[in-house]
């Protein structure tokens, strides 16, 4: 919840709104990519597993508007992610979670970086992902495919992460935030 | 406004990394949780699953099926070929189906000699795909029947023709089956005509190997793979598919189940499976109580101990059954 809201808020303030709208739009996003995920059209076994856009719009979100994504929405949605998807529980939330926020708190250094430095930022921050993920897996004795597999999909996600980032800045006027830019609550970004 | 730099912001920072770690230790104790008492948890995720996908129905039905009428639409294309292809499938299965009849009436004589009670308990639940898995590295669909209409964890699912899992986690109105092709589904099954027994083990690939094969000289490419009952986990005798040599040499299995169009599952009701209430104790040469008593307790213990041998349930006035199956195939 965010805190230290002015006492004028009851009457909704269109910021507040806006801030909303946003949490709204991020969940609405990640249902409707599990529900193209759970849709039973011949995921064959052995076929190509393909990227996971959501990690994308995560990060890519996380680094244009990081007050509009609280910490513990990115839990309960890809808490709920794993749940659903059989993963196992807590583990890849807890990674996931992790690393959005070393990139919170990197805003003012990403904020500088030209677009390609920062895909190569997340390129690495996702295979470190993947990394570490497989060396829980691993610790706790819990079977695993194989780690070329997973990879692929970390490739994939990795080549639409441009995709995203232009999709987000189409649809919704993402951009990275300038020098002095003030968020909904006149905080600095 | 703008406020100044010395605001609440620099102070709750540090409380915010306490509660953010806090946050992940959570995470990786439900994770922890998981992995030590994983049934709980699975339970509490087949009741998520049931309360969230089931209400997904009206919007995950019209797109399998506008995806399915896409994929129809396009084999439109080739009808003439497929026809032709058709008629003479039809020309051979015609001379099969003679041969099967032929068959089911001298099989049903000879059970009938034998005096064989098939089992009346084998009945089945057909449900609907409901949803995949969702995620490329595990083989799992959800079916819209769950534990209202009796469904119970273990139970063998076929499509029409071949083995396709097992139920592994039961909501109130869907259950989830663990594919063949899965990486942890292990299935005892006996290859025929050898009668060689073997463990059909998924790898996350669309032919499983099989392993632990008593002798694999024995088993040829083309030999039929049925289940074999060990275990007590499914009935013997359900059809899983064909062996077939993989490219790295070796022993994989065809199966028979349609995996790429799963939409009508059936569930065998088996019978109640021994619900596993204890860690099992260790596999090892039993103990006797004292050095000098060994003698006498031994051969009580190894006979406790080794197999009990597999024998199908041979009983008297069987021949109903039977009897119904000669007149039904005669009827045809």
């Amino acid at each position: 919840m965010p805190r230290g809201w002015p006492a004028e808020a009851a009457v909704i303030d269109p910021a507040v709104r806006q801030l909303w709208l946003y949490r709204a739009l991020f969940v609405g996003l990640a249902a409707a990519l599990m529900f193209a995920k759970l849709l039973p059209l011949g995921a064959a076994a052995g076929a190509w597993p393909g990227p996971d856009i959501l990690l994308c719009v995560l990060f890519a979100w996380v680094m244009r508007r990081p007050d509009t994504l609280p910490v513990l929405l990115i839990t309960a949605v890809i808490l709920a992610e794993d749940l659903i998807l059989m993963r196992p529980p807590g583990l890849w939330a807890a990674i996931v979670v992790v690393a959005s926020e070393f990139l919170r708190s990197r805003v003012a250094l990403t904020r500088e970086l030209t677009f390609v430095v920062e895909w190569m930022l997340v390129a690495g921050l996702m295979l470190a992902m993947v990394l570490a993920y497989r060396l829980a897996h691993m610790i706790a004795f819990v079977g695993q495919p194989a780690l070329g597999f997973q990879l692929i999909q970390t490739f994939w996600t990795i080549l639409c992460y441009p995709a995203v980032v232009g999709a987000l800045r189409l649809g919704l006027a993402f951009h990275k935030p300038a020098q002095g830019e003030i968020d909904s609550r006149g905080r600095r970004l | 406004v703008a406020r100044p730099r010395t605001g609440p912001d620099e102070f709750s920072r540090p409380l915010r990394r306490v509660l953010v770690a806090l946050l992940v230790l959570a995470l990786v104790g439900l994770f922890l949780l998981w992995r030590i008492d994983s049934p709980r948890v699975e339970r509490f995720r087949a009741g998520l699953v049931d309360a969230v996908v089931p209400n997904l129905d009206w919007a995950l039905v019209p797109v399998t099926k506008a995806a399915a009428m896409i994929e129809d639409f396009q084999s439109y294309a080739r009808i003439h070929e497929q026809n032709q292809e058709l008629k003479r499938e039809l020309q051979q299965m015609k001379a099969w189906k003679e041969a099967a009849l032929q068959l089911e009436q001298q099989n049903a004589r000879l059970l009938d000699l034998n005096q064989v009670r098939l089992d009346p308990r084998l009945t089945h639940v057909t449900g609907v795909v409901l949803a995949d898995s969702g995620s490329p590295f595990r083989q799992s669909v959800l079916l819209n029947v769950g534990a209202r209409d009796g469904l119970r964890d273990g139970w063998a699912t076929m499509d029409g023709i071949g083995l396709v899992g097992r139920i592994s986690g039961v909501g109130e109105r869907t259950a989830r089956v663990i594919l063949v092709t899965d990486s942890t589904s292990r299935i005892p099954v006996t290859v025929q005509p050898s009668g060689q027994r073997a463990l059909l083990s998924g790898d996350n690939s669309p032919l499983p190997p099989l392993e632990f094969v008593e002798d694999a000289d024995e088993v040829r490419p083309g030999d039929r793979v049925v289940t074999s009952g060990d275990g007590g986990m499914f009935p013997a005798g359900l059809l899983v598919g064909q062996v077939a040599l993989g490219t790295d040499r070796r022993l994989r299995v065809i199966l028979a189940a349609d995996y790429q169009r799963l939409e009508f599952l059936r569930v065998l009701r088996s019978h109640a499976l021994d619900p596993i209430t204890d860690t099992g104790g260790l596999i090892a040469p039993p103990l006797g109580p004292m050095p000098e008593a060994r003698a006498e307790v031994d051969p009580g213990a190894a006979a406790g101990t080794s197999p009990a041998p597999a024998g199908g349930d041979v009983g008297e006035g069987g021949s109903g059954d039977a009897e119904g199956l000669a007149s039904g195939g005669g009827g045809d």
